[in-house]
């Protein structure tokens, strides 16, 4: 006997997702899911976004890593609310983590959270987290294909950083053609070209972050 | 891996809600862009199986293209080697219309 099921396989972690977002919404938090490989330099991104921000808009973070909790020390020093997830075998975050997380992290203290998702190019574009937009960071020490690759994380992905753009000339890693890629899968992502170590295009990250944050909820100051 | 489970459950639960007691086929339909690896799947969704009604059952992939449709003309054509442009008018303001696409399509069982 054959039963018709027609069921979506993710729609569980699509349904906790918009109960997140809800929540995120709520407390006018701007939230991005930043993913990338291990190595890209997701952690140090953290690091110079949370030394940039001071002052101006608040910064959250929840990361997630397999086992250890050196991204949350490394960011602690900041005086930042940082929520470390262990995800154990997972090699993905999925909106449930984020749920279980929500409590430990005061969001009316925040205006813009990142969710440091675990370094891999494939699992974490299936699972929406609650986020408002989806980001990236490619290494130039990876490879210029790495859009043709793994064509839907990039396809999803609003903006993509391109970091340690100051060891260009050791590789042969090739701009343009990292960016051609790009835009063949995605014609609409925003890139910006950056280095964590020199501190180039980290002006140019903020001011996408402080854009957004307007476009989402204005700029008048919170009640 | 959390994909083999879900797909696992909502097997098992359409099975159990038809009074099933065994679940021989399940078919899965998997848009080209969710890079599902069948081979791997296929392994992961055998060992979530186990000790279930769905244990021993066969896991069958649909892939379907990613097709899309031109915004501007109209058009609508097969994505290949990702290349989002519209080959009648060379618009890339394209809409998306199958290949995201990840659902338990009907299971048979006895």
């Amino acid at each position: 006997m054959k039963i018709n099921v027609m069921t979506d396989i993710l729609e569980a972690n699509d349904r906790i997702a918009a109960d997140n977002a809800y929540a995120f919404t709520k407390h006018r938090n701007l939230v991005l899911n930043l993913m990338s490989s291990p190595g890209a330099g997701k952690t140090t991104l953290l690091e110079k976004t949370a030394e940039a921000l001071k002052g101006k808009l608040r910064l959250g973070v929840i990361t997630g890593d397999i086992e250890t909790s050196r991204d949350a020390q490394r960011l602690r020093k900041y005086k930042l609310p940082v929520v470390q997830l262990t995800t154990g075998s997972a090699c993905h975050l999925d909106a449930n983590m984020i749920t279980y997380a929500l409590p430990h992290i005061d969001l009316k203290k925040i205006d813009i959270l990142i969710i440091e998702n675990v370094g891999n190019l494939v699992c974490p574009a299936g699972f929406k987290l609650g986020e408002d937009y989806k980001m990236m960071m490619l290494s130039v020490t990876e490879g210029d294909e790495k859009p043709l690759k793994y064509p839907q994380m990039f396809r999803e992905s609003s903006l993509l950083l391109i970091n340690k753009i100051d060891l260009l000339k050791y590789t042969n890693f090739s701009l343009k053609e990292a960016k051609a890629n790009v835009r063949r899968v995605n014609p609409k992502m925003d890139i910006i070209d950056i280095s964590c170590t020199t501190g180039d295009g980290i002006p140019e990250w903020i001011s996408w972050l402080n854009q957004r944050y307007q476009k989402r909820f204005g700029t008048k100051a919170r009640a | 891996m959390a994909i083999a489970r879900n797909i696992v459950s909502i097997a098992v639960a359409a099975a159990e809600k038809e009074g099933a007691r065994k679940i021989t086929r399940v078919n899965v339909v998997a848009g080209e862009l969710r890079g599902i690896v069948p081979e791997q799947l296929v392994f992961y969704f055998g060992l979530m199986a186990e000790n279930t009604i769905a244990g021993g059952a066969y896991l069958d992939l649909e892939i379907t293209p990613l097709m899309v449709k031109c915004k501007q003309c109209g058009d609508k054509f097969v994505v290949k080697d990702y290349r989002y442009a519209c080959p009648i008018c060379q618009s890339e303001d394209i809409e998306t219309l199958s290949g995201t696409e990840l659902r338990v399509k009907d299971i048979e069982v006895e």
